[in-house]
Formats: C-alpha cells, structure tokens, sequence
C-alpha cells in the first residue's frame, strides 16, 4: 500500500487545482447562505414591527399589510435560497475531493457517491440480528484488488421503537443500530457455517465466561478460543466450533487483534457463506463536505484518505490475497 | 418434626446438585469426545488425498521411492481401523512428518511443482492440514473445559465419585501454531 507521503505528492499534483476551484464555490456558497439568513432575520424583525405599529391604529385593514408583509418575506427567503444554492456543489465534491482519491490509492476499484451496501447484504452478515426499521447508506467502493473482491459503503441501520404516554399520545423513537462502515470481501477459504466476532463488552474476569455463553438471541455459540490478547478484544461464536477455528486460523486471529490495535472504532466480523464481513463504527458521517472548512487543507483531506486506506487495507492486514487453500 | 423437615430440603438440595453437576460433566466429556471424532474425520480426509499425491508425485520422484512406500503402507494401516487413540495420534504425527519431507522434496522437481494437478493437490493438502489444526484445537477447547471441570471445586466431587478422568491434550507443534501453510516449505 503507498505511504502518506506518496499521496500528499498526488494531492498537490492531482487534486488541488480542483479543490482550489471547488474551494471559491464553497466560499459563494457560505456567503450567500449567511446574507440569506441575515436579510431573513431584518425581515422577520421588520413584520413584528410592523404588526406592532400597525396594531395600535384603529384600522383592521392593518391585516391585509401584515399578511402582504409575510407573503414578501417567504418569497423573498425562498429566492434567496435559490440563490445561494449550488446543485451541482456536492456531487463535484464527491467527484473532485473523494474519487481520486479511490483512484491513487488502487485503479481497480469503482466508485459510486450514491449506492451502498444493500440491506439484504448487512443482515446475511449476522453481526447485527435486529431487523432495521429505517436502512440508508451512500459512497459504495467496489472492485477486485489482486485476487478479492470487496465492497464496502457507510451505512446506518435504525429500529424504532413506539411508546404511548397516559394521554394515549405516540412517541416514535429511533436507536441507531450500526453507523459506520460496513464491509464485505470474498474469502480465502470456503466454509458453510456463520463465525461472528463481536467486541468483548463483559472481559475475562469472574463470571464473564457464564455471560459469554448466555447469548440465547444467536444461534451461535460461544467459541473459546487461545489467543489471550485476540480475547481481550473480541467475543466469538459460531455455529461449528471446529469450523470457527478453521476460519479463525491463530495467524489470522493475530491479524485481527493487529487491526483493532491500530484502530480504536468498535469492530465487528463475521464469516458466512465464504463471505467475510466487517463492520466499523464510526460517529461522524463519512466522507461529506464541511461547508465551514477549508477544503484546500491537506488535514481534511488526509482524513478521507485515512478512513478509505482503512476499509481498502483489510485485504492486505488479514492477508486474503493468500490463496493457497482450494478456493482462487 | 421441624428439624428432620431441614434434613430433608438440605437432602434434597444435596441430590439436585449431585444431578446437575454429574450431567454437566457427562456434557462436557461428550463435547470433547465428539470433538475428537472431528479430529478423525479430518484425519479420514487426509488419508484420501494420499493416495492421489503419490500418484502424482511418483511420475517425477526417482529418489523418494521408499518413502512413497512408506506412507502408503501407512495409510493403509491407519484406515484399516482398529487402532487405540494413541496408536492413531502416533501414526497421525508419522504420516504429517512424511508428508512434510515430500513436500520438501518436490523442491528438485520443477516440473513436478508447477504442475496444476500438484498446485491443485497442494491447495488441498492446506486445506486439510488447516482443517486437521482447526480440529486440534476445538479438541485442546472442549478437553480444557473438561479437565477445568473434573479439577475445580465443586464439580471435582462429583467427578471423584463417578470416576470421571482427566482427558491429555493434544500437543500443537511449533509449525502447526503457524498458519499451515505448504507453500512456505519451498521458502
């Protein structure tokens, strides 16, 4: 994989001609957005003058001039609105700021701002079991890097949940089930059976084994495996205890625990189908503009190269380009 | 009256855990015998490709003979049945060893190694090799939790009483610890 520096040469180079462009529509963008919310304010001070003016006159056709007053004052939002938009801005963003930068880092993957990783996709991973009432995703990379295929997107997974309060009133609350990264690669080695490893939230000390195995909703079972510091991490279960360790090589485990090491977001693997399956967490929302950031920094850029690097490296750091088993 | 009440409910108590700790250590000795079969029908699947490497391997192998013969002869023992567990594992670790050293005599036959029936048959062997280890391992898993069981209080008791014994564990070599991985024997 190339070194940062190697990608700050390609960014000076290749990218910042462009942002530097994008960066002055950024800019028109902001200015015009803040006159909009400026004039909107004197304009909504002026009516509540005005009503009050007009209030104290013993003329009720003061009405017609508030209304007119109000009429005015939408219009006028709705042309400056108009006005301070660029429709095009967020795809040239997508276009400019994050594709070249899938293409520096491999020329065999695809880029697409608008699809994501389906949702049939995100339950046959079996990392998440709860049905997601509300599923929606954007920036899915796809390609075959040497001999795997991956693919992988932002997603958010939601449930809601409805209560009723004592006036019989419904409440509609949404939980976020996943947001982040989400991430499938075609696996070096066939199995049959789901393995899923899941952030150890309970530790190794007294009880944490009798709280390992009480995971009634999986139909998998615990896997108690020998790597201490994979352990220390991660909670296995699967459906084949010696499936699980088929999958689980200790060379791969080592892997893993090297991965997470290096990353602090929450991480969440499955094997199903001879499908791997990776789940990163993340709070922000991935890979969008900051309206209020310069775009022509190299930090704000260095980060979506950062988090891309980071979903494209799995190949390499769990070694799935080492097709020495049966399946090419 | 009220006192020989209490003998009974602490009896009755007594007999409840007697049950519940007997019939988790035949579960877990279940587990790790079952595990063991896993071993066996990996070990099964190994045999069946030896057959298939000689085969291949003895076209362009002039030198290797007697071990060709050797393994064969071994095979042939090991799926003619029976045979104690230490006798399999004995025999396992013999075969493992000579298919390693075939493995690295296929070095001074190029021809031999860029073969696709022997890249096939190699894409093979790791996989069973991974398998066996994955086996072991489960094995090493559900004997330790067994084990745990016939050692540690109160469960020791109960295995005392009912002439549960301590299972060995595999031992996992060096090699084996490491990503099985044929390919690596040709450096």
């Amino acid at each position: 994989m190339k070194s940062l520096s190697e990608f700050k040469a390609y960014y000076n180079k290749e990218m910042l001609p462009d942002l530097e462009l994008l960066d002055k529509r950024r800019k028109t963008i902001v200015k015009r957005s803040l006159t909009v919310a400026l004039f909107t304010l004197l304009a909504i001070l002026a009516v509540i003058l005005a009503y009050h003016l007009f209030e104290k006159g013993p003329d009720s056709s003061s009405l017609y001039y508030v209304v007119a007053g109000i009429i005015i004052f939408l219009a006028g939002v709705v042309t400056g609105v108009i006005w301070a938009r660029d429709k095009t801005f967020y795809k040239d963003f997508k276009r400019q700021a994050i594709e070249p930068i899938i293409n520096f880092i491999s020329p065999d993957l695809t880029y697409e701002p608008k699809n994501f990783i389906g949702s049939d996709s995100f339950q046959r991973s079996r990392i998440f079991l709860k049905n997601a009432d509300r599923y929606k995703g954007d920036d899915m990379v796809h390609g075959k890097l040497d001999k795997t295929n991956i693919w992988f997107s932002e997603v958010k997974a939601q449930y809601k949940t409805t209560t009723s309060n004592r006036k019989g009133r419904r409440k509609t609350r949404w939980h976020t089930i996943f947001k982040g990264l989400f991430f499938i690669a075609d696996f070096n080695k066939h199995f049959q059976t789901s393995t899923v490893v899941l952030p150890n939230r309970v530790g190794n000390g007294f009880l944490s084994g009798f709280l390992k195995e009480m995971n009634l909703a999986r139909r998998e079972k615990h896997v108690s495996l020998e790597d201490p510091d994979f352990n220390k991490h991660f909670v296995v279960y699967g459906e084949d205890q010696v499936e699980a360790r088929y999958v689980l090589s200790t060379s791969l485990m080592r892997r893993i625990t090297d991965f997470k090491e290096k990353h602090r977001n929450p991480l969440y693997i499955s094997f199903v189908n001879s499908f791997l399956y990776v789940a990163i967490a993340y709070r922000k929302d991935l890979f969008e503009p900051n309206y209020f950031r310069k775009l022509t920094r190299f930090s704000i850029v260095q980060e979506f190269y950062e988090d891309l690097h980071l979903a494209i490296s799995i190949v390499e750091e769990l070694n799935l380009n080492n097709r020495i088993w049966t399946k090419q | 009256m009220d006192g020989s009440i209490g003998i009974w409910i602490f009896l009755g108590v007594m007999v409840l855990f007697a049950v519940l700790g007997y019939n988790r250590l035949v579960r877990l000795r279940n587990m790790a015998d079952k595990s063991f079969a896993s071993i066996d029908a990996m070990a099964k699947k190994r045999y069946d490709l030896i057959p298939n490497l000689v085969a291949t391997v003895q076209k362009y192998m002039d030198h290797e003979r007697s071990t060709l013969t050797d393994i064969t002869e071994m095979r042939a023992k090991a799926v003619s049945g029976n045979l104690s567990d230490n006798e399999k594992v004995d025999l396992d670790n013999k075969i493992s060893r000579a298919m390693g050293n075939i493995m690295v005599a296929v070095e001074n036959y190029p021809d031999l190694k860029a073969s696709k029936n022997f890249v096939q048959l190699q894409g093979s062997l790791n996989e069973v090799e991974e398998q066996l280890s994955a086996a072991r391992r489960a094995y090493n898993a559900a004997v330790t939790s067994y084990n745990n069981a016939c050692q540690m209080f109160p469960s020791n008791v109960f295995a005392m009483l009912f002439n549960f014994k301590t299972k060995t564990l595999f031992e996992i070599s060096e090699q084996e610890r490491q990503n099985v991985d044929v390919k690596s024997l040709f450096g």
